[in-house]
C-alpha cells in the first residue's frame, strides 16, 4: 500500500516539470503597452486614465456601468484569471471601489478604479465572472453599505445579521 | 406508561420520564442537599474529591486567537501540562474548567455564555490573554466585549499578550491552590 | 434517507480557528456546504484609522497569529510604498530571512494540528518540539515567541543577535535531518495516507476561477508563487524552486507543504551568506502623501495583500487588508460536496485555516 502511493507522489512530481500549463488564453505575452492598446480599442470611453506605475502594474479608471462587460473581456480575451481583491474607500463625495486582477501567464497587475456617487453606492457584482469575488463584495457590503447588483446572496458576513450600522463608513464613530 | 393501579413502593418505575425526574430531584435533593447525611457524607469525602478535582482540571477545547496557540503548546514536550493532569476535552459536557483565549466579539458572545451554561458543576473559568481581560489590544473596537468578565464569573486572570506556557501552567497551578483553600464539598456545594 | 444541516463548529476539536461549518448531510455524504465565519472581528480596519503609522505594526502583527512577521512585514511594505522609502539591503536580507524562518513555523504548527486532527498524535509531538527550536531563535531575536513587532517602517527593529548566524545553521541542520523522518512517519502510516490520498479533489479551473491562492493552487498544478513571479525585497537574488504537484487531493497539499519548508532551509542558507553589513533601519517620515499604496507577499497561505490610502496626515485614511483563507474558505464548498462527513478534518485542516486574518 505505501509503495502505490509514494509510487503516485513521485508520479505526481515528476510530471510536473512537463506539465507547466497555465491557464488558456488567446493573447500571448501582453506586456503593458498592449494591455493598454487593447483595453483601449476595446473600451474606449468606459476605460480612461492609464498610468504605468510600475513594471508590470497598471491603474486605470473605469466606468461603472461597463463593469460587467469590461471584466468578461478581462476574463477571457486578456487572460486575467485571478481576481486578488475588491476594495471600497469612501471619499467626502463619492465611493471608489478599487478592483485589482491579476494574470497568472503574462504576470501583470491591473488596478480598476470606478465612482459612484455617494447616495447611490451600486455596481454590478462580478461574482459572475469570478468566483472569488462572491465573499469579497459581501464583505465590502457588511462593511462599508455597497450595493452588488446580480450577487446571488448579499448578506453580512462578518458581524452578526441584525447588525444595523456599516461600519467602515466615516460617519460611524464606534 | 402510567399503571394507575400500582401504589406501592415500586411507584417510582411508573412514571413518565419528567415526572421521574422531578421525583429525583425532591427526593434525592432532600437526601442528600438539605439533610444531615448529605453533610456527613461531604465532610467524610470532601478532602478526597478536591484532592481528585485539582489534579485533574479538564479544559474545553476552545481556542480562539493567539494565546490559542499557547495553550496548545502547553500540551506540547517542553511545557507538557499533562503531567499536572490538565487535558483538553471536546465536549463542554466533559470540562470543569473554561479557558478563554482570546477577544470575545459581540457575535461570539451568545455562544461563549452558552458554553459556559452547558458546564457541569463545580466549574471555574480562567481569562487568559490581554484580550480576555480587558479587550487588549483591541478594547475601543466597535465589535469586542471589553473583556470576558462582562458576561461571565472570572476565578483566574493570566495576563500578557500572548501570555506564556509557562504563564498558563502557573495559572493553573494557582487554581488548584484556590481549590484546595475553599474546599467545597462535592454533594453540597458548601 | 433524511437530509439534515449538521453545525460543525464554533466550538469543535478541529483546532484549525473559531468557524461554522453547516454541513447538508444526506446518510454520511455530504451535499452542500456552508461555511460561516465572523467570530473572531474585532474591526481592525477601523481601529487603524485611528492609530499612527507606527502603532498599526503590533496590530498587523495579530492578523494572522500563525504567521505573524509576514503580515506586519506586508504591512511595513505597503507604508514603504506610500512613502516612497527606500529599505536597507542588509534590512531586506533580515527580512527574508525571518519570513522564512516564520514560514517554517508556520508549516510546522499546521503539521501538528494536521496529524493531532487526523489521529496521528505522534505527529503533533513531534512538529511542537521541532517548532520550539525555531521559536528560541525567534525568541532571541525579538524577544518574543508568537507576535513579534519586529519589523518597522524603513527596515527592521534592530540588528541580528550574536552568535545568531552560528546557532541557525545549525537549527537549520538540525530539522533537515528531521524532515526526512517526518516523511517517513506520515507516509508510513496507512491511515494517514488512506485519509489523505484522492480526498478534496479541487480542479485547476475551480482553483484559480474561486481565488485560491498559496500551497493550495500549488497542489492543483499551478505554478505561481509571488516570490518568483512579482519578487519582492531581495528574493530576485535567491535560489530556489516553485513546488507544485499534479494531483489536487490533501495528500498533494500536504506533499507541497513539505517540500515548501525544504526550500525555504535553502532560502535561509543564501541569505546568511550573502547578507551585507550595514544599516538595519532609516528614519522614515512621519506624514505620508496623499495618494495608495499596495503591497503583496507570498503568505504561508497564500497571496496577502495591503492597500493603504493617505491623506497626508500621520493616521492612514483607509486600510484594505486581503486574506488569502477568506477566499480559499469561500471556495470550501466546492472540494466538500460529494465526500463524507469524516473528510471534512482532512479537507479543511489541508487548506490550513487562521482565521484571524479571515475575520480581522
Amino acid at each position: 500500500m505505501r509503495d502505490r502511493v509514494v509510487a503516485m507522489a513521485e508520479r505526481g512530481r515528476s510530471d510536473q516539470k512537463e506539465d507547466m500549463e497555465k491557464a488558456p488564453s488567446r493573447i500571448d505575452a501582453v506586456p503593458e503597452e498592449k494591455l493598454i492598446r487593447a483595453l483601449m480599442n476595446a473600451f474606449p470611453e468606459a476605460i480612461t486614465g492609464f498610468t504605468k506605475l510600475k513594471e508590470g502594474f497598471v491603474r486605470a479608471k473605469l466606468d461603472r456601468r461597463e463593469i460587467a462587460k469590461a471584466c468578461k473581456y478581462l476574463r477571457d480575451e486578456l487572460g486575467f484569471e485571478h481576481l486578488s481583491m475588491i476594495s471600497a474607500v469612501e471619499y467626502d463625495d463619492r465611493f471608489e471601489i478599487v478592483y485589482h486582477i491579476t494574470s497568472y501567464q503574462n504576470k501583470l497587475l491591473l488596478e480598476l478604479i470606478t465612482r459612484t456617487p455617494k447616495d447611490d453606492p451600486s455596481v454590478d457584482s462580478v461574482s459572475s465572472i469570478w468566483g472569488g469575488a462572491n465573499w469579497q463584495e459581501r464583505e465590502s457590503y457588511d462593511l462599508m453599505g455597497i450595493m452588488f447588483n446580480g450577487h446571488p446572496n448579499l448578506e453580512r458576513i462578518l458581524l452578526p445579521k441584525d447588525y444595523t450600522f456599516h461600519p467602515l463608513r466615516k460617519d460611524f464613530k464606534g | 406508561m402510567k399503571d394507575r393501579g400500582d401504589q406501592s413502593a415500586g411507584q417510582a418505575l411508573a412514571f413518565h420520564s419528567k415526572d421521574f425526574l422531578k421525583w429525583c430531584d425532591e427526593v434525592l435533593e432532600g437526601i442528600l442537599r438539605r439533610s444531615p447525611v448529605g453533610s456527613g457524607l461531604d465532610y467524610i469525602t470532601k478532602d478526597f474529591f478536591n484532592w481528585a478535582t485539582r489534579n485533574s482540571l479538564y479544559f474545553l477545547h476552545f481556542g480562539i486567537m493567539c494565546c490559542a496557540l499557547e495553550m496548545a503548546v502547553a500540551s506540547a514536550p517542553r511545557f507538557d501540562q499533562q503531567r499536572f493532569g490538565i487535558i483538553p476535552r471536546s465536549s463542554p459536557r466533559q470540562c470543569d474548567v473554561l479557558l478563554v483565549n482570546g477577544p470575545v466579539s459581540k457575535k461570539l458572545k451568545p455562544v461563549l455564555r452558552r458554553l459556559y451554561d452547558q458546564m457541569p458543576e463545580p466549574k471555574w473559568v480562567i481569562a487568559m490573554g490581554e484580550c480576555a481581560i480587558s479587550g487588549g489590544p483591541f478594547y475601543n473596537s466597535y465589535s469586542v466585549v471589553p473583556g470576558v468578565d462582562q458576561f461571565i464569573p472570572v476565578d483566574i486572570y493570566i495576563p500578557g499578550c500572548p501570555a506564556r506556557p509557562e504563564a498558563l501552567i502557573d495559572g493553573f497551578l494557582k487554581l488548584q491552590v484556590m481549590i484546595k483553600e475553599n474546599r467545597k464539598g462535592l454533594l453540597t456545594g458548601k | 434517507m433524511a437530509e439534515m444541516w449538521i453545525n460543525m463548529g464554533p466550538q469543535h476539536p478541529m483546532t484549525h480557528g473559531l468557524w461554522n461549518l453547516r454541513v447538508k448531510v444526506d446518510g454520511e455524504t455530504i451535499v452542500d456546504a456552508q461555511p460561516e465565519v465572523g467570530y473572531l472581528h474585532r474591526g481592525i480596519e477601523k481601529l487603524c484609522e485611528g492609530k499612527t503609522y507606527p502603532q498599526i505594526i503590533p496590530l498587523a502583527d495579530r492578523l494572522c497569529y500563525g504567521s505573524s512577521l509576514t503580515w506586519s512585514h506586508l504591512y511595513c511594505m505597503a507604508v514603504e510604498d506610500l512613502m516612497n522609502v527606500e529599505v536597507p539591503e542588509r534590512a531586506e536580507y533580515i527580512r527574508v530571512l525571518t519570513i522564512e524562518m516564520q514560514r517554517i513555523v508556520s508549516h510546522l504548527m499546521w503539521l501538528a494540528a494536521y496529524a493531532g486532527d487526523l489521529g496521528l498524535g505522534v505527529g503533533f509531538v513531534y512538529t511542537m518540539r521541532e517548532r520550539e527550536v525555531f521559536l528560541d531563535l525567534f525568541q532571541a531575536l525579538t524577544g518574543a515567541r508568537i507576535t513579534y513587532n519586529f519589523p518597522r517602517i524603513g527596515g527592521v527593529a534592530h540588528d541580528l543577535p550574536p552568535n545568531f548566524e552560528r546557532d541557525t545553521l545549525r537549527a537549520i541542520s538540525y530539522f533537515e535531518g528531521r524532515l526526512k523522518e517526518y516523511e517517513d512517519l506520515f507516509e508510513g502510516s496507512k491511515i494517514f495516507m488512506m485519509r489523505n490520498v484522492g480526498v478534496g479533489i479541487l480542479k485547476k479551473e475551480d482553483a484559480i476561477n474561486m481565488g485560491v491562492t498559496g500551497p493550495t493552487l500549488r497542489a492543483s498544478g499551478v505554478s505561481y508563487d509571488l516570490r518568483k513571479d512579482r519578487p519582492y525585497s531581495v528574493y530576485e537574488e535567491m535560489n530556489f524552486n516553485v513546488v507544485t504537484h499534479k494531483d489536487c487531493d490533501c495528500y498533494a497539499r500536504y506533499r507541497v507543504r513539505m517540500d515548501e519548508m525544504w526550500e525555504s532551509c535553502q532560502i535561509m542558507k543564501q541569505a546568511l551568506k550573502k547578507m551585507p553589513k550595514g544599516k538595519v533601519r532609516i528614519v522614515s517620515p512621519r506624514n505620508a502623501p496623499v495618494g495608495t499604496g499596495l503591497a503583496r507577499v507570498e503568505d504561508p497561505r497564500g497571496e496577502g495583500m495591503m492597500y493603504i490610502v493617505g491623506d497626508g496626515t500621520d493616521k492612514p485614511y483607509r486600510v484594505k487588508i486581503r486574506s488569502p483563507i477568506f477566499v480559499t474558505v469561500s471556495a470550501a464548498p466546492k472540494i466538500l460536496i460529494g465526500y463524507k462527513v469524516a473528510d471534512v478534518v482532512a479537507i479543511m485542516g489541508g487548506l490550513d485555516m487562521c482565521i484571524g486574518e479571515t475575520d480581522r
